[in-house]
């Protein structure tokens, strides 16, 4: 009865099947209301007073700021909490066991953080030119949007090789934690690099938002002081480490299910 | 001859040992060996179940997760469907079926209907016949009037029946069933294995671990019993019996019995076996018995110091088998 497993269709499918279940826990889940639609007004409000008064742009600063950590939570947080969350249910060893390769559940779930940081975005958005009284100047609108979804496709496509560590150890939730700030800041989700020590910026490069981000700002800000190397280098930096990391992931997720296959650690919670 | 996945036998397994390690402190790890499986050699013929029986601890989880590609050897090799669980999971995993069963292991926040829709996906049953499929499982898993409710709103009983369902929607050729009936109610249990026996009639082979005896002795043609890590028996029920020394077994209890006495009652003809216990304030002895030449009257004869003894005269039953292969075994 089953179709050619392994071929495009079926891995289509599965991953559209896990966006679809992702859709349906969320759904079920009132507790997920807090993440994606109360903290992006709450980090919206902050942000704004954050970054009040710092120049012409500042409500550009406080929209990527905000909008940044909100989607940061949801896309990159949320795509290894997924797994996690599979782990806790019992439901990795089946799913796992299933056909498909694991990596294409997990685009399925990244799918739908990718959405819903989309929406925790919109909704920073909504809050600074609500409190601000107008939206802020943009010099190219379409451009900044264009953008905007390319940083997502980064934090994705670390998301993606995050959700690994989760298949691998039941302390990747612990790991992350223990992380966040550090990457939140390492990347330039709140503000710009190029105001950290100069011996981080090699790490931070090592990750595809940090590319993504600064070249948004370079879009989005007119005068902004980023990189030196400018907006086109930045965008070459995002694209290639975007296609390592998920080149990177499919052999990753193979590698990590042989070893808690070896390890036997794939029940453990 | 080229081996398809029609020929030879279900399940092959040479020297299957499995050891976890597991690692315990921060400065000082220190790392423990347990050896799960220790050289498990089976052989498990299609189209029929096949029992594991073994107290907890003895490995049977271990083997299933293995058979079912969930976990690799240490050593020795598998073989299911003809092809290694090791290296052709890719094969192998559209054709078999696993059922861990128990509370976890299902989405329980949406329904029954939507948990088996999303498996159905990732097992790549064709989009035509996905819905009456699932309609089809849910209808023999007697589930059907539930399959739009959440499932943590589901009994035991319903959740274990779900487990089934997602098992057989790809129709597996193979399926494993750890402990099916654990913690379920007499009537689901029941039902369970009426559903198992049905399965083996469409031409599933079904590899069946379980704790209880009497489900084994009803389900299972072949079995073998799994005790610290190894196969101590296998064979049909009837052989087992055979195995332990008898398919009669007499029970005796009284307030002591001398070791003269006992010594006795293994010198009556037919009598292959003699274990006592404490059974309460007095002893138990249990007798296996080969032949017909040793009835209760004898045994009566050869203890005139207990005139009111209590003497039950049985068929062997396969408990008695596994708890004499199984005390063997550790002792």
């Amino acid at each position: 009865m089953s179709v050619a497993l392994g071929t495009a269709y079926s891995r289509r499918r599965s991953t559209f099947a896990a966006l679809r279940l992702s859709v349906l826990l969320f759904m079920a889940d009132p507790q997920w209301l807090i993440p994606s639609m109360i903290a992006p007004v709450i980090f919206g409000l902050v942000s704004f007073e954050l970054f009040r008064g710092y120049g012409t742009y500042y409500l550009t600063y406080a929209i990527l700021g905000a909008g940044m950590m909100s989607m940061w939570g949801q896309t990159l947080y949320g795509s290894g909490w997924a797994t996690g969350q599979d782990r806790e249910f019992g439901t990795l060893e089946p799913t796992i066991q299933a056909p498909t390769p694991y990596l294409y559940v997990v685009l399925g779930r990244v799918l739908w953080n990718v959405v819903s940081g989309l929406i925790g975005g919109a909704i920073v958005y909504l809050v600074v030119v609500a409190v601000a009284g107008g939206p802020p100047a943009l010099p190219d609108p379409a451009a900044f949007v264009v953008l905007f979804l390319f940083v997502m496709l980064t934090l994705a496509a670390v998301g993606v090789v995050f959700a690994a560590f989760y298949v691998y150890t039941r302390y990747a939730g612990f790991i992350q934690n223990i992380g966040e700030f550090a990457f939140y800041i390492g990347t330039g989700c709140m503000f710009p690099v190029v105001f950290l020590p100069f011996w981080t910026n090699p790490i931070s490069l090592i990750f595809p938002p940090t590319w993504a981000l600064d070249a948004l700002r370079f879009e989005a800000i007119p005068g902004y002081q980023g990189f030196s190397w400018g907006f086109w280098p930045d965008i070459a930096g995002a694209v290639a480490t975007t296609t390592a990391y998920l080149a990177l992931a499919g052999s990753f997720f193979h590698r990590v299910e042989r070893h808690v296959l070896e390890e036997g650690t794939l029940s453990d919670y | 001859m080229v081996l398809t996945s029609s020929d030879g036998p279900a399940i092959e397994t040479h020297g299957i040992r499995r050891v976890f390690e597991s690692r315990k402190g921060f400065l000082f790890r220190e790392r423990t060996r347990t050896e799960a499986l220790r050289g498990v050699d089976l052989t498990v013929e299609r189209g029929a179940i096949f029992g594991l029986l073994g107290p907890n601890g003895a490995g049977k989880t271990t083997l299933t997760k293995i058979l079912s590609t969930l976990l690799l050897p240490t050593e020795g090799t598998a073989l299911v469907l003809g092809h290694d669980v090791r290296k052709e999971t890719a094969w192998l995993r559209p054709r078999m079926g696993l059922v861990l069963g128990g509370e976890r292991g299902l989405y329980n926040r949406i329904s029954g209907r939507d948990n088996l829709r999303y498996f159905a996906d990732l097992f790549g049953i064709p989009l035509a016949e996905r819905d009456k499929r699932i309609r089809e499982v849910l209808e023999r898993v007697d589930l059907a009037h539930a399959a739009d409710r959440r499932v943590e709103e589901f009994s035991r009983g319903m959740k274990q029946r779900l487990h089934l369902a997602r098992g057989i929607l790809h129709r597996p050729e193979i399926l494993f069933l750890d402990e099916p009936t654990m913690g379920l109610d007499p009537k689901s249990a029941r039902e369970t294995r009426k559903l198992i026996r049905s399965l083996v009639a469409d031409g599933v082979t079904i590899f069946l671990t379980t704790h209880y005896m009497f489900e084994a002795e009803e389900l299972c043609p072949r079995l073998a019993i799994l005790s610290e890590g190894r196969v101590v028996a296998r064979d049909t029920v009837d052989a087992l019996r055979t195995l332990v020394g008898g398919d009669r077994t007499i029970e005796i209890e009284d307030y002591g019995f001398d070791d003269y006495e006992i010594e006795g009652l293994r010198r009556l003809p037919g009598v292959s076996y003699v274990v006592s216990e404490e059974f309460g304030p007095r002893l138990r002895l249990t007798l296996r018995v080969r032949t017909l030449e040793t009835t209760a009257e004898h045994v009566r004869q050869a203890l005139p110091a207990h005139p009111d003894l209590a003497l039950r005269d049985r068929r062997t039953s396969l408990e008695d088998v596994y708890l004499q292969l199984v005390t063997e075994e550790a002792s």
